[in-house]
């Protein structure tokens, strides 16, 4: 047994090494797939750690308590007491302001601490010292949004004062991502159309402030409207949200429960929506790399057939040929897993620096053992996929035929034979091309409608990131890091995309080499040839890319919504003109690729093809 | 021809000398066209006098010189049997021409290639005519496997010249 | 040395080709003169390598000369570009090759119109030029089969009458009968008989000597010259008695 291993395993890397060019393409196509699968799961954990170091480091709350007006304080105060609450930090008053530094404005939610430390939710300084009266701590994400700076001076509503310190805080996701805790409410993440038919007076994607209680209470209109948080420590944290159930009752007054785990999921958010990005990334790749792979394999068995037949007549079983094929590319996939686990886990990091409002925020993401699994499992699975059909194909073809190196006879596609006939030469030259592999061809289509309808999602995003980054939940930085993830994606997308398409034209002037050479014989001209030769990936790259944009980019868009829940309606989707362009694009850049291939495929020497043929 | 075919062709039934040459003539189509009459009854007599087939007068008809009817002798009959039996080929005589090249080449009478040149344009005349012939008979017939034979013979001659002018070409200029 | 009709279909004038450079230098056709008439037959016979095929390949425009000049009905060829050249051999050439060269996915009706489509026909026209041809070459019943369902024989002849489809002005064959068995060959020689009969020039590449035989003229080459040439047709020799020893 051990032996037979090592025989199927020495044979395979053999014929890697025999082949080179292939099998660095086979890697490339596997790796990018693989490095964006790496991504998308390293962020899924990326954001949790910094919020977990903030929430030891600032003694965050295992609950948050809001009411909006004093009159329920309260209700707070029987909350500090209630069983399993062990500790508590206030209440503090909140009030609603607008806050004015270096010609900006934000609506602010100013809340009112002690200037000594709480011992539950004490906001942990990044810079400068905590409140005191005419002294303004805030909050480090809305801070940067805001650029501002400890001694730079801010007004409140109209109040003068002192930007002291910044800090963070676990008792709120960072800004812009806040939860609401004023009594008139907040619009976070709503677009402009949105807030222009909310009531006036609400905030908009207020940030978070720090006063002094006093200075709170000076900034109220009157004591009545201020509202009041409370964070309270539990026995066990764990039991956090079923305290809020418990506790929580139905009714405007009463009074608003918040976990630290919901806490934890709003600050989380940015890193799900950017790992939803790679993770649709991930699995658009995947399928290009099937493509590439299903078109690297149908090629070679081509030429390995023989290598079977000679396998087959020195005794292999038809099951030891089919071991050896698959152990080929599974040992690439291997490899390719790999080589995606380190590109994935060294450019995790460059895509989480949004610890802005976080300790730890721009920490390495750990890479963990269900990582490796899955993106390990994921290539194998490509590579198995992509090679099953054409491995049992060859492992139980007839060894004569193996020996005789007969390659894979065409495809008889007969009504395209007989439409072509009507059309003129280049046209049926090139549906006779078409109809002789028409599994290459919808490998084509395939892959060309994977990379449109990932372009297509991609416009979408970026005009939405572009147009409205609070709206997204993200501010600018943020929106600029999540594009660069995007182009990232596109960019690996789009190479793979063009590998295919060359790769597929290539494979295609080499099958076609006899008949090239025949019909140029037979007087068709090397352009009609090659134009033929183009045609025939052009065409359905044509047909991939109307498949891409119109239906699938739009179906794929609604599948990210329904997976991430979000609301399709605040994004617009791309104009007609836009899809055509893109469609039109696609076929351009498919004929430039493809041009070469083409040209060199009807330009190649007739006299030696056939001759070839002979030997 | 040998005595001995014209003995076996009277092997089947006693006949008449124009049925055996009719016989014949079928079984060489137009191989056997060249085919002299008279050489088949001198055949016949020498035959007869070798008490290897005997003659018998036709009861009817009329007083023909031709109307003798042939059949094999006892002794006649084993002849034949062991004819069948007999192995021999007719041997091409290839050491002529080969010895006709060495000669002219060493004593410089002619080219070698020439000679071969000449040759085969003769033989493929040869192959001409008898693949024409082949191909006017009707398929199948008797005479259509002879001419088969002739024509893969000439083919064979005709492929050892090739082999002369290649052994020839590279003598002359390896020297 | 051309004992050729008046009209020459074909021509060629001090046609060499080369292949490779100093050391390795191959001289393929090394200085050929030809004259081929209208309706005239001719043999090229050599031993392999001799540089028959690429004599045919220039002659057919396939392959261009390193010197020299090719002439095809009067109008010089050597010197067209590939896209004129691929326009004459759509109507003036036909090819027939040694591995028969049909396309596996097309039936034989479909192989033999394919040169009429590429030359411009419209596919009725061509579809029944195909069918009269098939049925010359007496494969009628077999124009709906895949050249896999045919014999060698069957091939060669879909091949011939895809070489007739635009009625050229010759064919080239390169080695017809080079895959075939004998009955097939016979069948083969027959059609070459018949087109010559009819008229069509011919040129047959070919190191097989019964193909050869058919022909008006023999010429043979050799290290990429010609070196002999024989007229082949006229009265039969009328020894064919000679070859069974009925004579002795």
């Amino acid at each position: 047994m051990l032996g037979r291993i090592l025989l199927v395993g020495r044979i395979a890397v053999r014929d890697l090494r025999r082949r080179r060019i292939e099998t660095a393409l086979l890697l490339l196509a596997l790796t990018a797939a693989t490095t964006t699968l790496t991504l998308g799961l390293v962020l899924r954990d990326a954001a949790g750690d910094p919020y977990q170091s903030t929430r030891e480091a600032t003694g965050g709350p295992d609950v948050v308590a809001g009411v909006d007006r004093h009159a329920k304080l309260s209700d707070l105060e029987e909350l500090a007491g209630a069983p399993g609450v062990i500790d508590h930090g206030g209440p503090y008053p909140v009030t609603p302001a607008k806050l004015q530094a270096s010609g900006r404005t934000s609506d602010v939610q100013a809340v009112g601490r002690d200037a000594t430390p709480a011992s539950v939710d004490q906001p942990k300084l990044i810079q400068g010292d905590w409140v005191s009266d005419g002294g303004v701590v805030v909050e480090a994400a809305f801070a940067k949004a805001l650029d501002v700076r400890v001694g730079d001076p801010v007004t409140l509503d109209g109040r003068s004062f002192e930007v002291v310190g910044v800090a963070v805080t676990a008792a709120m996701p960072p800004y812009p991502g806040g939860t609401c805790i004023v009594a008139v409410g907040c619009a976070s993440g709503a677009t402009p159309e949105v807030l222009a038919k909310l009531p006036p007076g609400l905030l908009q994607n207020p940030g978070l402030v720090w006063l002094t209680q006093a200075d709170v209470r000076r900034l109220a209109p009157d004591p009545g409207s201020l509202a009041y948080v409370m964070n309270l420590k539990l026995a066990d944290p764990d039991e956090a949200r079923a305290f809020v159930d418990a506790h929580s009752s139905e009714g405007l007054a009463a009074p608003r429960l918040e976990s630290w785990e919901n806490i934890l999921e709003g600050v989380t958010e940015l890193a799900r929506d950017a790992r939803i990005l790679l993770m649709i990334g991930a699995w658009l790749l995947g399928l290009l790399a099937v493509a590439s792979v299903s078109v690297l394999v149908g090629g070679r068995m081509a030429d390995q057939t023989k290598r079977v037949g000679l396998l087959k007549a020195a005794g292999g079983t038809p099951g030891l040929v089919a071991a050896v094929l698959l152990a080929e590319y599974v040992l690439v996939a291997v490899v390719a897993a790999a080589a995606g686990l380190a590109a994935g886990s060294l450019i995790a990091p460059l895509l989480t620096g949004f610890g802005a409002g976080l300790i730890g925020g721009t920490g390495t993401p750990s890479m963990t053992m269900s990582t490796v699994g899955s993106v390990t499992a994921v290539a194998v699975g490509v590579a198995v996929v992509a090679t099953v059909v054409p491995a049992l194909r060859a492992a139980r073809s007839s060894t004569v035929d193996a020996l005789a190196g007969s390659p894979r006879p065409p495809r008889r596609t007969g009504w395209l034979i007989v439409i072509s006939a009507r059309l003129p030469v280049p046209l049926l030259l090139a549906l006779r091309v078409v109809a002789r592999r028409p599994r290459r061809v919808v490998l084509g289509v395939v892959s060309i409608a994977i990379t449109v309808s990932g372009i297509y999602v991609a416009l979408v995003l970026n005009a939405f990131l572009t147009a409205q980054p609070l709206a997204a939940g993200v501010d600018d930085a943020q929106a600029e890091l999540l594009r660069q993830a995007l182009l990232a994606v596109m960019v690996i997308l789009f190479s793979l995309a063009a590998v295919n398409a060359i790769f597929i034209t290539w494979a295609t002037a080499l099958d076609n080499r006899h008949s090239s050479a025949l019909a140029r014989a037979l007087g068709a001209t090397p352009g009609e040839v090659s134009a033929a030769l183009a045609a025939a990936q052009v065409l359905p790259a044509l047909a991939g890319a109307i498949v891409g944009a119109f239906p699938g980019g739009f179906v794929l868009f609604h599948a990210i919504n329904a997976i991430t829940g979000g609301d399709s309606d605040r994004a617009t989707l791309p104009p007609l003109w836009q899809l055509l362009a893109l469609v039109l694009a696609t076929v351009l850049v498919v004929a430039a690729l493809t041009a070469v291939p083409a040209y060199l495929g009807g330009h190649r020497p007739v006299t030696e093809t056939l001759r070839a043929e002979l030997a | 021809m040998q005595q001995e075919v014209v003995l076996a062709m009277l092997a089947k039934e006693p006949s008449y000398g124009y049925q055996l040459r009719a016989r014949l003539r079928e079984a060489l189509g137009p191989l056997g066209e060249g085919m002299n009459a008279g050489h088949v009854y001198v055949t016949l007599t020498r035959l007869e006098k070798a008490g290897l087939l005997a003659v018998e007068r036709s009861a009817g008809g009329a007083d023909r010189s031709d109307r003798k009817v042939y059949v094999l002798t006892p002794s006649g009959q084993q002849r034949v049997a062991e004819w069948i039996a007999e192995v021999s080929w007719p041997r091409p005589d290839l050491a002529e021409f080969h010895l006709k090249l060495i000669a002219a080449a060493a004593a410089g009478l002619a080219d070698p290639l020439t000679i071969v040149d000449a040759q085969r344009r003769e033989l493929l005349r040869r192959l001409r005519d008898a693949q024409r012939a082949a191909m006017a008979e009707p398929d199948r017939s008797d005479a259509a496997l002879l001419l088969e034979g002739v024509v893969l013979r000439l083919q064979a001659d005709l492929r050892w010249l090739e082999a002369c002018e290649k052994s020839w070409t590279h003598r002359r200029s390896g020297s | 040395m051309s004992n050729a009709a008046d009209v020459s279909v074909l021509r060629a004038r001090g046609l060499r080709r080369e292949y490779g450079k100093g050391e390795g230098l191959v001289r393929a056709v090394d200085g050929v003169d030809l004259d081929i008439g209208a309706g005239e037959t001719v043999a090229v016979m050599g031993p392999s390598g001799c540089g028959k095929s690429t004599l045919l390949h220039l002659l057919g425009g396939l392959d261009r000369p390193s010197g020299g000049e090719v002439w095809l009905n009067g109008r010089r060829i050597d010197d067209l570009g590939e896209k004129a050249l691929a326009r004459m051999r759509r109507t003036d050439v036909g090819f027939v090759f040694q591995s028969f060269h049909l396309m596996e996915e097309l039936t034989a009706l479909e192989n033999v119109e394919l040169s009429a489509l590429l030359a411009g026909r419209s596919p009725r026209a061509a579809r029944r030029r195909a069918g009269d041809l098939l049925e010359q070459v007496g494969l009628a019943d077999r124009a709906r089969f895949l050249p896999s369902a045919l014999s060698g024989g069957q091939r060669q002849r879909v091949a011939i009458a895809r070489a007739l489809s635009n009625e050229p002005l010759v064919v080239l064959a390169d080695e017809p009968t080079g895959n075939l068995d004998s009955a097939a060959v016979l069948d083969v020689l027959q059609l070459f008989e018949r087109l010559h009969e009819s008229g069509q020039t011919l040129v047959i590449v070919t190191h097989d000597a019964r193909i050869a035989a058919t022909a008006d003229r023999m010429i043979s080459m050799r290290d990429g010259a010609f070196v002999d040439e024989t007229r082949l047709s006229g009265g039969t020799t009328g020894q064919l008695g000679a070859f069974v020893g009925l004579e002795d």
